[in-house]
């Protein structure tokens, strides 16, 4: 309330800050990333490792094979294999977790069986279990989403039970003292205010979900007919196509970013805007 | 005091007319220690349109009553009746003002906050957000409509919550130290502010508090609990004391420190005050 409505005389100096800082996030971004090419292309350029094209791809070469890959669809259909299940995956995941989070809410047992199962299957790494699945479901897109779905469960289940059992008590108070009971309590006062468990809970869930996708993939090769990133990595390890590998591994990259991106974007609407948590 | 009424026993008669009649109510909770008895006996009633205090040192259960008129706790011996209601759950008509600062829902602004209550009370959206933009002028806060909870003083929220509660029409206003943990000079001021706003609206108030200018500045009516479970002590009308500089006053002040055994330095650290 006590802003400064007449500006005085003489300004007192701006705090400045370092040289680096002052520039735009972006520009730092493009400077970080040049610089990193750069290195590579010297490393590509200079040594007798990184000069063997069949060992190494250049910027040049890998810039080339991304554009070619994406142009022929053989790179995209890839992307959009290894997407759709991951999206599956850890769509039955989220939903499991869901009811496994209600199960514990409404009873000690509940609680006392998802912690135990927590316990036990968390600390697994997603692909350990594909081995299994492979036996139960065939050599078939199910078991990967099985693998997927067994990964995201837990850390969602857990998150957002945390995140109920930590909401603040005078807002349930006062959420009853306005009149809200029942299933309203839950959806008006309790969701709400266990969003940002919810959220860390599936951005976890999406790092694990999506680092098993990869691997389970590049287990199996082809896998249901159509391959995804992880066959085409395999694929072009098999017929020495370096540049395409290293393509392969770009867009699993740029993948990532944009998924932190769009999290970003909900963070940014919600929670934060909210005071939530910090920027 | 001005008038020292007798103080209550079992035998006292609680009046017709009233919002609300606590009557011989005995109040306790659970620990993982056991059963805790808070209030070993509690009879007043609040007349409409009455502002009273109820008093006490910390951990005398004067809490746990509001809360039990509030409707989250049941009594383990007595009655509580609100406009002649028994077996109370937790509703709008006895809006509440807590303690904490974080009663407000961090993922609305000022405004919705205050006409979201309304919306689930049945008022429709133009009319809701019309008697919010009210309220939250009544409570000077028409610059932070827009704003969200993180983003206001600790003495901004606790008028974000008055005026929510006020917004819904109750049949009394119940509030639990509401500016226990403001700094004095935005407590005297809200203080100030709250019986301006009260007078304006007409609402029934039941205030618990610890401290004493607390109640004699904007009560009609203390009710001094003490004792460990407690008992009311003294029921005294503190209409007429006037001003903290009146003779009055200081004698008003003086009896019930008296009745709660404050130290003088005790005050100046607020403890027990």
């Amino acid at each position: 309330m006590a802003s400064v409505t007449e500006a005085p005389a003489v300004l007192p100096a701006r705090p400045r800050e370092a040289g680096w800082s002052r520039l735009p996030v972006w520009l730092r971004r493009v400077i970080l990333v040049a610089a990193l090419v750069g290195l590579w292309q010297a490393y590509v350029a200079w040594s007798e490792f990184g000069g063997n094209p069949l060992l190494f791809a250049s910027p040049d070469d890998t810039a080339r094979a991304f554009w070619e890959g994406w142009r022929d669809g053989s790179l995209a259909s890839a992307t959009w294999q290894t997407l759709r299940i991951l999206l599956i995956g850890v769509g039955i995941g989220a939903l499991i977790g869901a009811l496994f989070t209600l199960f514990a809410s409404l009873s000690q047992i509940g609680e006392d069986i998802l912690l135990l199962l927590t316990a036990i299957l968390n600390p697994l790494p997603g692909v350990a279990v594909l081995p299994l699945a492979l036996l139960w479901f065939g050599l078939s897109t199910k078991a990967i989403v099985f693998a997927i779905a067994n990964a995201t469960i837990w850390p969602i289940a857990i998150n957002l039970t945390t995140g109920f059992k930590t909401v603040n008590p005078t807002i349930v108070a006062a959420g009853r003292n306005i009149g809200l009971k029942g299933i309203r309590l839950v959806t008006d006062v309790l969701a709400p205010a266990a969003l940002p468990s919810a959220i860390s809970g599936l951005k976890t869930a999406w790092a694990f979900g999506w680092r098993t996708v990869v691997a389970a993939e590049l287990v199996f090769g082809v896998v249901g007919g159509e391959g995804g990133l992880g066959s085409y990595i395999n694929n072009a390890k098999l017929y020495l196509f370096t540049p395409q590998m290293f393509a392969a591994l770009l867009s699993i990259a740029v993948l990532g970013i944009a998924f932190e991106l769009v999290f970003g974007v909900l963070e940014r609407r919600t929670i934060i805007r909210w005071g939530m948590q910090k920027s | 005091m001005t008038v020292s009424a007798a103080a209550t026993t079992s035998t006292a008669v609680l009046p017709g007319n009233s919002v609300l009649r606590v009557d011989h109510v005995q109040l306790g909770y659970w620990t993982p220690d056991g059963f805790t008895l808070a209030v070993r006996e509690a009879t007043f009633s609040v007349a409409p349109r009455e502002k009273t205090i109820v008093i006490g040192p910390s951990g005398c259960g004067k809490s746990t009553l509001l809360k039990a008129v509030a409707g989250f706790i049941r009594p383990t011996a007595g009655r509580i009746e609100v406009a002649g209601r028994e077996k109370l759950e937790p509703g709008p008509d006895r809006a509440v003002v807590f303690q904490e600062f974080d009663q407000l829902f961090p993922w609305r602004t000022v405004l919705d906050n205050v006409a979201y209550p309304l919306r689930i009370n049945g008022w429709k959206r133009r009319e809701a957000r019309e008697r919010a933009r009210e309220f939250v002028e009544l409570t000077s806060l028409d610059q932070a409509a827009d704003r969200y909870p993180y983003q206001l003083s600790g003495g901004m929220k606790q008028r974000v919550a008055i005026a929510r509660a006020l917004a819904l029409d109750p049949a009394m206003l119940l509030m639990d130290e509401p500016f226990g943990s403001l700094d004095m000079l935005t407590r005297a001021r809200l203080q100030q502010e709250l019986n301006g706003i009260i007078e304006r609206t007409q609402t029934t108030l039941l205030l618990v508090t610890h401290s004493m200018d607390e109640a004699l500045t904007v009560g009609d009516k203390v009710v001094v609990l003490a004792g460990s479970p407690s008992t009311v002590i003294e029921i005294a009308d503190v209409r007429d004391v006037g001003q903290p500089d009146s003779p009055r006053y200081a004698e008003a002040r003086a009896h019930l420190r008296d009745l709660l055994g404050v130290f003088p330095d005790e005050e100046q650290l607020g403890v027990g005050d």
